[in-house]
C-alpha cells in the first residue's frame, strides 16, 4: 500500500480523526486516553457496518487483527489498516515482523513496549489527546500527537561527541567532518548500542545521530535517557541517505514531491521501512555519475567542499 | 516494598484488563482506594458496584474501565498471587504502583522501561539484577542495564 489514509470514526459520544501514512504506526501513552475504545469501535464498524451505530470513513478497510488465527486473517487481507489492541503477544514475534514485511496491509499497533523486531519511525509513534468537544458539544474529539518529535528537536547546539547508529557511509561522513571541527565521532554499530555508548561517554554536549525512519523501538528509553540527561540531544532524520537527496546534490524533476510526500512513492510490501527507499533512490539516481552512492562505503566525492557544505546545510545545528 | 522484574516470567498476567473482568468482586469497587484510582485515572465517579460515571462515555459498566485502572485495582485487592503485567498502564499510573508498593510487597512485571521521573520518594527493588534503587535515575540506568524486556 501506499499513501496518506484519512480516517474518521465516531458514534454519539467520541469522533477520532487521524491519518495513517506508513506501514508502521504505534499508539501508545497515558492510560484511559482512549485506546482501546478506538479499537473496539473500529472491530465494531468493520463486522457489523452501518448497523453498529458507528461511522467509519476511509478510502481503505479498516480492521482489526487479533487472535491466534492472525496469520490466516492476516493472509487473506490486502490494501487493509490493521489495528492490532495490546493484549496480542505475536506484535513481538519475529513471525509477525516477517508476515507485515512481506504484506501489502498498513499496521496500527497499541502497545508501550518496544518492538525491535519492527523498524517503525519515531514520527509515526502517537498518544492520543482530546482537543475539545465537537460542534454539538455532545461528541469527544480525539486526535493524535506525535510523542517525540518536538522533544527530540529542541534546542540542539554543537556537540563535543556524535555517536552515529550508522558505521558505514553515514558514520564516515560524520567522522570526517566532526575531525575538522576538533569533534570525536564513534560509531555505536547499530541502533541497540546508541544507549550504552551514550552513558558511558564523559562529555557535556553528545549528539546521537539515528535514522530516525527505524529508530522507533530505541525511543521510550533514548528519550527517558535524554530527560535524565541534560547533556544528550538526538538528531533522527529518516536517515543519512534522505539528508543527501535533501541537500540538493542531486537533481532530478520528481525529487522535491518524493522528499516532500515520500508516502506516495514508497510502497510498503516493497520498502519495510522509508530508510530503505531513500537508501534505493539515492543509490538509483546516483548511478551513472561521480556521486555514485555506496552504503558501505563513502563515496569520497561527498566529502568535496561543495558537496559537504550542501550536505550540512541540512543539519540545522551544524555550525 | 515495590519490586520490578523485567520479561517473561512464571504465574504473571499480561493482559490484566482481560483477567479483571473475569475475577473483580464488587466489593472491590466500593473501596475509598479503589474510588481514588478511578476519579484520578479515568475522571470517573463510583456510583454503585455496577455503575461508573464516565464524563466522555456517560453511564458504564466496570468492564469499561480503562486497562491501567484495572490493572491498579487487581494490584490492590487481587489475592491469587499473580503478578500483573504493569506495561498495561501508561505512565499516569506509576504513582499509583509506588503508592501501593509503600502499602505492601508488590511485585509488577514490565515489558518496557515506565517513566517514574515524576514520582517523589521513588525506591524499588530490581529483582532481574536484584538490585534496590532509592531515585528515578538509579532505576533508570540498572534497567538500561537489563536484557529482559
Amino acid at each position: 500500500m501506499k499513501g496518506k489514509h484519512h480516517i474518521i470514526i465516531q458514534n454519539n459520544k467520541l469522533r477520532y480523526e487521524f491519518d495513517i501514512k506508513r506501514n508502521l504506526t504505534i499508539i501508545r501513552g497515558d492510560s484511559a486516553t482512549g485506546k482501546t475504545t478506538l479499537v473496539n469501535m473500529i472491530r465494531a464498524a468493520a463486522q457489523m457496518g452501518d448497523e453498529s451505530g458507528i461511522f467509519l470513513r476511509c478510502d481503505k478497510s479498516v480492521r482489526v487483527l487479533e487472535g491466534n488465527d492472525w496469520k490466516l486473517i492476516l493472509s487473506s487481507v490486502h490494501d487493509s489498516i490493521l489495528f492490532i489492541d495490546e493484549e496480542n503477544r505475536f506484535i513481538k514475534s519475529q513471525e509477525f515482523a516477517e508476515a507485515a514485511r512481506n504484506s501489502d496491509d498498513y499496521f496500527v499497533i497499541i502497545t508501550r513496549e518496544d518492538l525491535p523486531n519492527l523498524p517503525y519511525s519515531v514520527d509515526e509513534i502517537y498518544g492520543i489527546h482530546t482537543s475539545g468537544k465537537y460542534h454539538d458539544l455532545k461528541r469527544t474529539y480525539n486526535e493524535l500527537y506525535c510523542i517525540y518529535s518536538v522533544a527530540i528537536a529542541n534546542i540542539m547546539s554543537m556537540p563535543e561527541i556524535v555517536i552515529t547508529e550508522d558505521s558505514n557511509s553515514g558514520y564516515e561522513f560524520f567522522d570526517s567532518v566532526c575531525k575538522g571541527k576538533g569533534i570525536v565521532c564513534k560509531s555505536a554499530k547499530g541502533k541497540s548500542n546508541l544507549k550504552a555508548i551514550a552513558t558511558e561517554v564523559n562529555a557535556s554536549r553528545v549528539m546521537i545521530i539515528g535514522d530516525g525512519a527505524a529508530i522507533g523501538p530505541e525511543m521510550n528509553e533514548l528519550y527517558q535517557l535524554m530527560q535524565s540527561r541534560q547533556n544528550i540531544q538526538c538528531f533522527f532524520p529518516e536517515s543519512f541517505e534522505w539528508i543527501i537527496l535533501k541537500a540538493g546534490i542531486v537533481k532530478t524533476k520528481e525529487l522535491a514531491d518524493v522528499l516532500e510526500h515520500p508516502e506516495d512513492y514508497i510502497e510498503s510490501k516493497e520498502y519495510f521501512s522509508w530508510e530503505q527507499f531513500f537508501t534505493g533512490y539515492l543509490i538509483q539516481l546516483t548511478e551513472d555519475g561521480y556521486l555514485k552512492y555506496r552504503k558501505t562505503k563513502l563515496n569520497e566525492n561527498y566529502l568535496h567542499e561543495r558537496e559537504k557544505s550542501l550536505i550540512l546545510k541540512i543539519i540545522s545545528w551544524w555550525k | 516494598m515495590l519490586k520490578i522484574v523485567y520479561g517473561d516470567i512464571e504465574n504473571s498476567v499480561y493482559h490484566p484488563p482481560t483477567y479483571f473482568d473475569n475475577v473483580y468482586e464488587d466489593e472491590w469497587l466500593m473501596q475509598d482506594e479503589a474510588r481514588e484510582m478511578i476519579k484520578d485515572i479515568d475522571k470517573s465517579d463510583v456510583i454503585g458496584p455496577h455503575l461508573i460515571e464516565s464524563p466522555v462515555l456517560g453511564p458504564i459498566s466496570p468492564k469499561e474501565l480503562s486497562g491501567g485502572v484495572k490493572t491498579l485495582i487487581l494490584m490492590k485487592y487481587d489475592e491469587s498471587g499473580k503478578i500483573f503485567n504493569a506495561s498495561a498502564c501508561g505512565d499516569n499510573c506509576a504513582a499509583w504502583m509506588v503508592r501501593l508498593g509503600q502499602e505492601k510487597d508488590l511485585t509488577i512485571n514490565l515489558h518496557h522501561v515506565m517513566d517514574f521521573s515524576k514520582v517523589k520518594d521513588f525506591h524499588a527493588v530490581l529483582l532481574n539484577t536484584d538490585t534496590i534503587v532509592n531515585n528515578y535515575q538509579e532505576y533508570l540506568e540498572e534497567s538500561l542495564r537489563i536484557k529482559e524486556r
